[in-house]
């Protein structure tokens, strides 16, 4: 096996999961929302690339097709996040992502039902070889991070980011001074589920195909490992962690082959991961990177301009 | 009818079968201090959360100048011109105090998601304003050397002042609050209502919650005093603190 081609396909993952990380950072990191149905956007994401792709539909409209679906659907999970507690949204849209994946997979005449669908490349030259197309894919998957990563860069170090920290402080108290808290959570979760629809898409184009059992609910897990261990509030944090996860993902699947225990090795990597979320919220639960402020940069200046006049009339 | 800036007609809510407001009339004017004072457990509180939106009332209507608003949620009053500091404080505790005043802050450009991210330039022109606007209040009340200090590390009483700053940098014609002077010192506890006083002239109304009775009625113009639920005196504070009701209400029958 090529190693070369290994750590470029590692690089792709990472690329995808850090997009579905930052988005959720989006949700829960800065406004609070605890969703843990990440994994049904991400599958709405894919499948309608799929479907579209298969009847012909070029490359970048299949791409915003499963963000503006998978929008609509963060939409329609905003409505009960408003009546529900956060417990009770999670345990909510775990279901959904659930319902999603035994829905394609029983529908037959969908998508393929067990069997899925293949799912032709963006950009296919004839002829050229795996490591070319890995890199194809790099640059496609971080153009699309890029640019979600300034989306939520910008909206957090704006007064809107201002206003969403706050309801995830406290919601009644951001009621009370002006913002319109349903407003803004569905904001979110329609920008955030977008996000992660360009990421299923992006997921299915990369592997050709897609496949029910390519969205189980662990996924969704693993991309909250990834925000918790990196830094909720913190995109650079997420990164980090999207990183951190993915290669320790992989190790586990090298380590399994040369390591024999006398559990499923499958199995420990569960065991492992789950350890790992229990010692973050233990020791560091704020992350490996602190949440960033609100650019304080501007507010500094006047804060110092207003002092040094001070100082010269005293 | 045209001084009313806020008026509450035959107001009534209970939790369970308790009435924590009972047919509470009551009219505030534009400008001034208003007391509300009574025993605790009087419905002061659940009264503001009426007329802030948090509660909806079983009946009665409000009117917030001349509009009903009964049914209005807390960030549409606030659109109207109310805005209010919680009794026990609620701030946003991660976030540094400086932070916590622009929340606050009025008709916000880069607060939408597309302003925020597209009109850049727009949101930064106006930022630089409302950063001046909300150092000048945090002088009055003397936070602004703890500016950049996240709320969750103050005091409890810097705690209330920074809810009482919050609630200036709304920029209100009415603003609700509830026992402002509650764990402050004395000193600064007068300097504050004198602060208010100043503010009142130009055309901000305070209704005031507070139990320090000295301090408020030096400075209310018109106080309201309830007792379980009901409305039972008005009037300046000196026909009040004559009215031998006003003690049995407080100190008990004996």
């Amino acid at each position: 096996m090529d190693p070369l081609l290994y750590v470029l396909d590692l690089v792709v993952f990472i690329g995808i999961f850090s997009i579905v990380a930052i988005s959720l950072n989006l949700e829960f990191g800065f406004t609070g929302l605890a969703n843990f149905g990440k994994v049904a956007f991400f599958l709405i994401g894919a499948y309608t690339y799929a479907l579209l792709s298969n009847i012909g539909v070029p490359f970048f409209f299949c791409l915003m097709a499963g963000a503006v679906i998978a929008a609509a659907f963060g939409l329609l999970i905003s409505l009960p996040a408003l009546r529900l507690r956060a417990d009770y949204l999670s345990i909510a849209v775990l279901a959904f992502g659930e319902i999603l994946r035994l829905f394609v997979k029983s529908e037959d005449w969908l998508a393929g039902g067990d069997w899925g669908l293949t799912v032709a490349p963006a950009i296919s030259v004839a002829g050229v070889s795996h490591r070319t197309d890995a890199f194809i894919n790099i640059a496609l998957v971080y153009f699309c991070l890029a640019i979600c990563f300034l989306v939520i860069h910008y909206l957090a170090n704006a007064p809107y980011g201002r206003a969403i920290r706050a309801i995830r402080e406290d919601e009644v108290a951001a009621e009370a001074l002006g913002k319109n808290v349903s407003k803004y959570k569905a904001q979110v979760l329609m920008l955030g589920s977008a996000m992660t629809g360009i990421a299923g898409g992006l997921y299915v184009q990369y592997l050709h195909c897609v496949l029910p059992n390519m969205f189980m609910p662990m996924i969704t897990f693993t991309v909250w490992i990834m925000v918790l261990l990196g830094g909720p509030g913190n995109s650079w944090g997420v990164l980090l962690g999207a990183g951190l996860v993915e290669i320790f993902d992989r190790g586990t699947n090298i380590l399994k082959d040369y390591i024999s225990i006398p559990i499923d090795p499958s199995n420990l990597q569960y065991i492992l991961f789950g350890t790992l979320i229990i010692l973050i919220l233990l020791y560091r639960p704020q992350g490996l990177l602190k949440e960033s402020t609100v650019r304080t940069k501007v507010q500094r200046l006047i804060y110092n301009g207003r002092h040094t006049i001070k100082n010269r009339r005293n | 009818m045209e001084d009313t800036l806020l008026r509450i007609e035959e107001i009534s809510k209970h939790f369970g079968g308790v009435y924590a407001v009972n047919e509470v009339n009551l009219n505030v004017d534009h400008g001034g201090i208003w007391g509300l004072v009574g025993p605790n457990g009087s419905g002061k509180s659940t009264l503001f959360n009426t007329i802030l939106g948090l509660h909806k009332p079983d009946h009665g209507d409000i009117y917030f100048e001349d509009k009903c608003v009964t049914n209005l949620a807390p960030h549409q009053m606030y659109d109207l011109g109310l805005a209010n500091a919680f009794q026990v404080p609620r701030l946003f505790y991660s976030m540094t105090v400086l932070d916590n005043m622009l929340v606050a802050a009025r008709r916000q450009q880069g607060d939408k998601l597309f302003n925020g991210l597209f009109l850049r330039r727009r949101w930064q022109e106006q930022e630089k304003g409302l950063i001046s606007e909300a150092l000048d209040i945090l002088d009055i009340v003397g936070l602004d050397e703890l500016s950049f200090t996240p709320a969750k590390e103050l005091s409890g009483g810097q705690r209330k002042l920074l809810e009482l700053g919050r609630g200036l940098m709304a920029k209100p014609k009415l603003l609700l609050l509830d026992e402002p002077a509650a764990g402050i010192n004395p000193v600064l506890g007068k300097r504050i209502f004198e602060k208010l006083r100043d503010l009142s002239k130009n055309g901000i109304a305070f209704f005031i919650v507070e139990h320090r009775l000295e301090l408020l009625f030096e400075f209310a113009s018109w106080v309201y005093v309830m007792d379980k639920g009901k409305l039972v005196l008005a009037g300046e504070p000196k026909t009040i603190t004559d009215n031998p009701l006003f003690y049995s209400i407080y100190l008990g029958d004996e």
